[in-house]
């Protein structure tokens, strides 16, 4: 590929470019607006954990939708691949009125609870797209109830249903027999396959409203701009890692794993990054990352490690609220090379199980950010906190399951002059929480706390956002299993700032049948009354405490954040309670003694 | 004589209406805002009164948009305000839905956690829990604990308290009784209770709701309260109505209780005024498109009425806000939005403006960055002699110097360059409307768009022309649309409360009863206000979505207590409500009632006659003639224009373009294949001459 930094030489017209740029947005726009709308169960239209995306007939994303989540939009054009792959293989072609569905792991997708359809884009007669959407869905026939927490899943077979390049649709004609059986095999199948039709409707208004778009402009302009959009986010992303002092930045993280398994290869895993920038492109070598495991930690290579890279280097390296508007598409991934050796979690080799990826592939993301922090220190983030999520479920009167899956949140460690985000999804993930007045009116369940924690963010000149304590207690006898991270390993600080707080895990605090739990839990039977609670991470500080302005120390203490004793040993600020006030002088001199020690 | 006074406060002018039904009549007047509000409102009544020869005191009614809430928010300037909520639950305003709003960025701020508008030492827990979806009471309100907490905000001299109670939607007494214990402790404070505002379910939404009504209301009811002391000390005792987010109005006492209603006020008067303009073109299927120096708001208006915002969609300042309101959509362009080529070589226009100071280069205050105005001004749609009637000349040199910059980095010539900012500027308006028509279902071809505010007028045709909008109607006087709007008002009040009912166990007594506590409630409160018994009506509907689903559709129901068959055509709708919007619907699968909604609408007196200028005639109205630069086919064509002046048009007088047309407070521009024709009604209606 030739350099495109300097040269800006297009195919189209700015304006055409513009215009269509604005278009091929506001379709997936539409496609994520019908999509939440439409959809049945809370994972999708309120935790927005889907992705909407057009694709050229190469299979390059042009464009995604703003509303969904980075982890569902961004693997989408290796679902196609996938497709292809498979039809290479075994035989196979697309043709008009086909809906091709795809969740296999080693074929491009995400994991398997994320489920693609695909619409192809047919124009006199030749392929010249395809309109995808993604979502998580509630269960997908794994081994017990829910598509998270399924954590003692041996193989890629026990993880659920594998659908590999599958027609539901053929030349128009519904695949009546494909659906019976994904009816029979998945728990809570109305709301799953209402979800799918959901899906193939608003992938259907995708490709249509592309058809109308070539129909205007002309199928030549439209590739041509497409190109043309491609080479511009390329050149983005070019441009700004050209800017980074060329050089090799490495980084460790570790995954908290399965603490309760005695065997030491399963828990404590090592993700290892090497971040070489040269020139304008940037190689990521995950070599010394530990092996894999027979365990789901494992990250499909396609479709969570090149996301969690892809991610986290547009998020520091164009961040939205700093730059420009860049077009997410397939013209980011061009400067960006991944290498991993197989047979480690981060290249895992068939049939290693992989369905609870969505942990280590965070630890990925924040360990790629760590790496650049020496080189963008005004980009990044002290250590973040990872998140959990866990599959409720249980069974009705009428012996129908009910599944209700809750994603809790992590935090951003502080930043270059702000502190940390509070409880928020973090990196590649970035879902909405469920109302708890859903919840409790739909589930039997209730939840009865949902706060920031307190005294537990890193001290730093920009301290780390606050995790959050959330307790859900059953009303009704059911279940549930859990994935998380982040109770081993304190998010770290950076430039001088301190460490975070671990997270927790447990059911029934503070009673006298309290069983700390480890953040990987398969299913487990619950009674009514019993209470999980999670506990998030807090963020690493940013800089040395002691630099800290004393009147946000103040605002702090006064907000319940941090304590006055807190204030005093972590930022040397002492805090005159009664006044509510700073004491200046003593500060000066606690804040003078500590920097002498 | 009973004269009614539209006042619409924006940030730069205020604009003033009077209307005399006496003679059908209308006087116009513009001020500049400076210093207070109110006393500018007030001096520009007084002006404009003088100007009409009538005293102050004949004025009947005054009718306002004010802009006082929203600025409240969007500055961060509000009360000192306080959270009571369920124990367990401090941090809910916080937290938020947990989603950054940004996905790509680190550096982001998220504003419920940068800007609060309860700063966590404000927000305090109390002992009480409601059970759902019953409602039921699991833990009662702990009043000695509930009352410590009174006492602590008192000492903190908190100015305005919000209670948000986990559940509240489904029962409101905890919120109630903490309501009364506040206002024994806290007499001074406005008191927001979250299910008095709206009761609907989602806490985060609902809560920041009452929130945001506890940020501005003090403000608000200072600057009303004054307002109101103002008029009076200038013997202007007649009634003093506003304009409210949900397109209707209310008085003074409605809106201090529920100031978070007022925040769409000013755009909202807009939507009316289009309204009134289309519908006196005959067209009852309007998109309104309010274009100004920096923004422009679109509304879309069908024979049902304006379009109201779904329950969850609607944003203020970034926080979300849950109360009716109209679907207004405000984009970032205007005739100040800026022109450029990014770093990586994309052609962007918009959202940045360069507002009123420096302004575009050709207002010679400095400005040196390309503007659509700039572009206007090269390809000869705005003269420059005549820019605002003549009160502001316009460099035509600097349009030109900054345009042939923009030109050569994009590697074309001036009048290229000025065209392709109109035209991307075009490109992205017409996909907010696309977004509130094409994907909701509505067919943008079976509506009329009504252009107005400075910029409308100029670029209503080549965006109805992207749309394949057959139509375009320009109202009498453009500038000042939102102003005449607010004289096509009535008082307004809703209800609403969530219920969740599935149709196959619908409880008929329940609903009916709900139906007719609300509806005597509003009535009682118009009754309050003065209106007769039989300016009244009222109407309901039930937001309805399938089970599972988590996003409601409205079907309007009868007065009449709902029955079976009653039930079943509900659904019906409901079913083919939700095919036109997604193009799909599953009948047969259970559908849930989500939320009972009333409102009742006040009739008020109002402009119903309208007289426009005396015009003369066509040869009387043309100004000259030169040529412009349009995008023909695809391609750009220089072809003649000819200049017109807006006021001496008579009415049938049909103007081929290309054209353009001037007058006070806008241009009109009549692309080639367009022809633009005054009505009976004062309006400019400009129609496709040839399809292609």
């Amino acid at each position: 590929m030739t350099s495109a930094t300097n040269s800006a030489a297009t195919r189209v017209d700015p304006i055409t470019a513009a215009v269509v740029a604005g278009t091929l947005e506001s379709i997936a726009d539409e496609m994520a607006h019908k999509l939440t709308r439409m959809s049945y169960s809370s994972i999708i239209r309120e935790s927005e954990d889907f992705g909407c995306a057009l694709l050229d007939g190469q299979g390059r994303q042009l464009a995604e939708s703003t509303l969904s989540t980075p982890l569902q939009s961004g693997p989408i054009p290796g679902y196609v691949r996938g497709v292809l792959r498979r039809f290479e293989e075994l035989g196979g072609a697309i043709e008009p009125g086909d809906v091709i569905m795809h969740n296999h792991s080693y074929y491009g997708a995400s994991h398997g609870p994320d489920v693609g359809l695909i619409v192809p884009v047919f124009f006199a007669g030749e392929l010249v797209g395809y309109s995808v959407t993604t979502a998580h869905h509630l269960d997908i026939g794994a081994l017990s109830p829910g598509s998270c927490g399924i954590v003692d899943a041996p193989d890629a077979y026990s993880e659920g249903l594998q659908i590999n390049a599958i027609k539901v649709y053929e030349g128009g004609r519904r695949n009546e027999w494909v659906w019976r059986m994904l009816t029979d095999n998945i728990r809570a199948s109305g709301l799953v396959v209402g979800d799918m039709e959901a899906q193939i409707a608003a992938a259907r208004i995708g490709a249509s409203r592309f058809l109308e778009l070539i129909e205007r402009f002309g199928l030549a302009t439209v590739q041509d701009a497409s190109e043309d959009l491609l080479d511009y986010s390329e050149r983005m992303l070019r441009r700004r890692i050209a800017e980074l002092p060329d050089g090799t930045y490495e980084a460790e993280g570790f995954v908290d794993g399965f603490l309760d398994n005695p065997d030491p290869r399963y828990s404590k895993l090592r993700v290892a990054a090497a971040v070489t920038v040269r020139g304008e492109e940037i190689h990521v070598d995950l070599s010394g990352t530990d092996p894999q495991v027979d365990l789901p930690i494992n990250m499909p290579f396609v479709g969570t490690v090149d996301i969690a890279v892809y991610v986290v280097l547009r998020s520091i390296l164009l961040d939205s609220a700093v730059n420009e508007h860049v077009p997410a598409n397939s013209g980011l991934y061009r400067p960006i090379h991944i290498s991993a050796p197989p047979g480690t979690l981060a290249n895992p080799t068939y049939p290693a199980p992989v369905i609870a990826r969505f942990c280590p592939g965070n630890v990925l993301a924040a360990t790629i950010m760590r790496a650049l922090a020496s080189v963008m220190p005004e980009q990044v983030s002290a250590g973040t906190g990872n998140l959990k999520v866990v599959a409720y479920s249980g069974l009705r009167d009428d012996g129908s399951y009910w599944v209700y899956m809750d994603i809790t949140e992590g935090s951003y460690g502080g930043r270059h002059r702000k502190d940390g985000l509070d409880a928020v999804d973090t990196l590649y993930a970035n879902t909405r929480n469920n109302p708890i007045e859903d919840i409790e009116s739909h589930y039997p369940l209730r939840v009865e706390r949902y706060e920031l924690r307190e005294n537990a963010a890193g001290a730093g000149r920009w301290r780390g956002g606050q995790g959050s304590i959330r307790d859900i207690r059953f009303l009704a006898d059911g279940g549930f299993s859990m994935e998380g991270d982040g109770n081993v390993f304190a998010p770290p600080g950076l430039f001088d700032g301190l460490a975070g707080s671990t997270g927790d895990s447990r059911l029934n605090p503070d009673t006298d049948r309290d069983v700390p739990l480890p953040p990987m839990s398969p299913y487990r039977k619950a009674a009514a009354g019993d209470v999980l609670r999670t506990v998030s991470p807090c963020g690493g500080g940013y800089g040395d405490p002691l630099e800290r302005d004393p009147a946000a120390v103040l605002a702090d203490v006064l907000d319940g954040l941090v304590d006055a004793e807190s204030a005093r040993t972590g930022y040397g600020v002492v805090i005159d309670t009664d006044a509510r006030r700073v004491d200046e002088r003593a500060t000066k001199e606690l804040r003078a003694q500590r920097a002498t020690a | 004589m009973d004269l009614i006074v539209g006042a619409d406060v924006g940030g730069t002018f205020t604009d003033l209406v009077l209307y005399d039904p006496g003679s059908g009549s209308v006087g116009v007047h513009k001020t500049p805002a400076a210093g207070n509000p109110a006393e500018t409102l007030v001096r520009g009544l007084t002006e404009l009164c003088a100007r009409a020869g009538v005293p102050a005191g004949d004025v009947d009614s005054l009718l306002h948009g004010t802009t006082i809430a929203t600025n409240a928010i969007l500055e961060h300037d509000g009360a000192v305000a306080a959270f009571v909520t369920t124990r367990g639950f401090r941090d809910v305003l916080h937290i938020g839905r947990h989603q950054r709003p940004q996905h790509y960025s680190v550096m982001q701020d998220i504003p419920w956690q940068a800007r609060p508008l309860a700063l966590r030492r404000h927000r305090k827990t109390v002992t009480e829990r409601i059970g759902a979806p019953a409602g039921e009471v699991i833990t009662p309100l702990d009043e000695e604990e509930m009352r410590g907490v009174a006492r602590e905000l008192r000492d903190e001299g908190v100015e305005s308290v919000a209670v948000g109670f986990v559940n509240s939607y489904l029962n409101p007494a905890h919120e109630v009784r903490a309501r009364e214990i506040l206002a024994e402790e806290l007499p001074e404070a406005l008191i927001t209770c979250s299910s008095e505002l709206f009761p609907q379910f989602r806490e985060f939404e609902r809560f920041t709701t009452a929130a945001i009504n506890a940020f501005v209301g003090p403000k608000v009811a200072r600057y009303l309260v004054g307002l109101e002391e103002e008029l009076t000390a200038r013997d202007m005792r007649g009634r003093l109505h506003l304009m409210m987010s949900n397109g209707g109005t209310a008085t003074v006492t409605a809106a201090c209780e529920k100031p978070a209603t007022l925040l769409m006020s000013g755009p909202a008067a807009g939507v009316l005024g289009g309204r009134w303009s289309g519908n006196r073109a005959g067209r009852s299927r309007l998109i309104t498109f309010d274009m100004g120096g920096t923004s422009a708001d679109i509304g879309i208006i069908t024979e049902h009425g304006i379009v109201e915002a779904p329950a969850r969609d609607t944003w203020v300042a970034g926080y979300p806000l849950l109360v009716p309101m109209l679907d207004l959509h405000t984009i970032g362009a205007g005739g100040g939005s800026v022109a450029y080529v990014d770093k990586g070589g994309a052609f962007r226009v918009g959202p940045r403006s360069a507002g009123a100071r420096p302004g575009p280069a050709c207002y010679g205050l400095g400005g040196d960055e390309p503007t659509v105005t700039d572009a206007h001004v090269v390809l000869g749609r705005i003269d420059p002699e005549r820019f605002l009637g003549g009160e502001m000349v316009l460099r035509r040199e600097r349009a030109e110097e900054v345009v042939d910059a923009l030109g050569g980095r994009l590697g074309l010539g001036r009048e290229e360059a000025a065209e392709g900012v109109i035209t991307v500027a075009n490109s992205n308006m017409a996909g907010a409307i696309r977004e509130r028509t094409v994907q909701r279902g509505l067919d943008s071809r079976d509506f009329a768009l009504v252009a107005f505010g400075g910029a409308g007028p100029l670029h209503a045709a080549e965006v109805a022309e992207i749309l394949g909008v057959p139509e375009v109607v320009v109202p009498p006087y453009p500038g000042i649309t939102s102003a005449m709007g607010l004289l096509t008002t009535d008082l307004r009040y809703d209800a609403m409360r969530t219920v969740f009912m599935l149709d196959s166990a619908f409880d008929f007594d329940r609903v009916g009863a709900d139906f007719v506590t609300q509806t005597a409630e509003l009535r009682e409160r118009l009754r309050e206000d003065g209106v007769a018994e039989e300016d009244i009506t009222v109407s309901r509907a039930l937001d309805c979505r399938y089970v599972g689903q988590g996003y409601e559709l409205r079907v309007a129901v009868g007065d009449e207590k709902l029955d079976e068959a009653g039930l079943r055509e509900v659904v019906e709708e409901f079913h083919r409500a939700h095919e036109r919007e997604y193009g799909h619907c599953f009948r047969g699968d259970p559908v849930e009632i989500v939320n009972l909604r009333t409102t009742a609408v006040g009739r008020t007196p109002k402009m119903d006659d309208f007289r426009g200028p005396e015009p003369t005639s066509v040869a009387d109205a043309r100004l000259g003639e030169g040529t412009g630069l349009f995008r023909i086919d695809g391609r750009l064509e220089e072809v003649p224009v000819r200049f017109f002046d807006r006021l001496r048009l008579p009415a049938g007088a049909a103007i081929p373009g290309a054209a353009v047309i001037f007058q006070q407070d806008t241009t009109v521009l009549v692309p080639p294949s367009w022809t633009a024709e005054p009505d009976e009604a004062a309006n400019l209606v400009l129609k496709r001459s040839s399809d292609r």
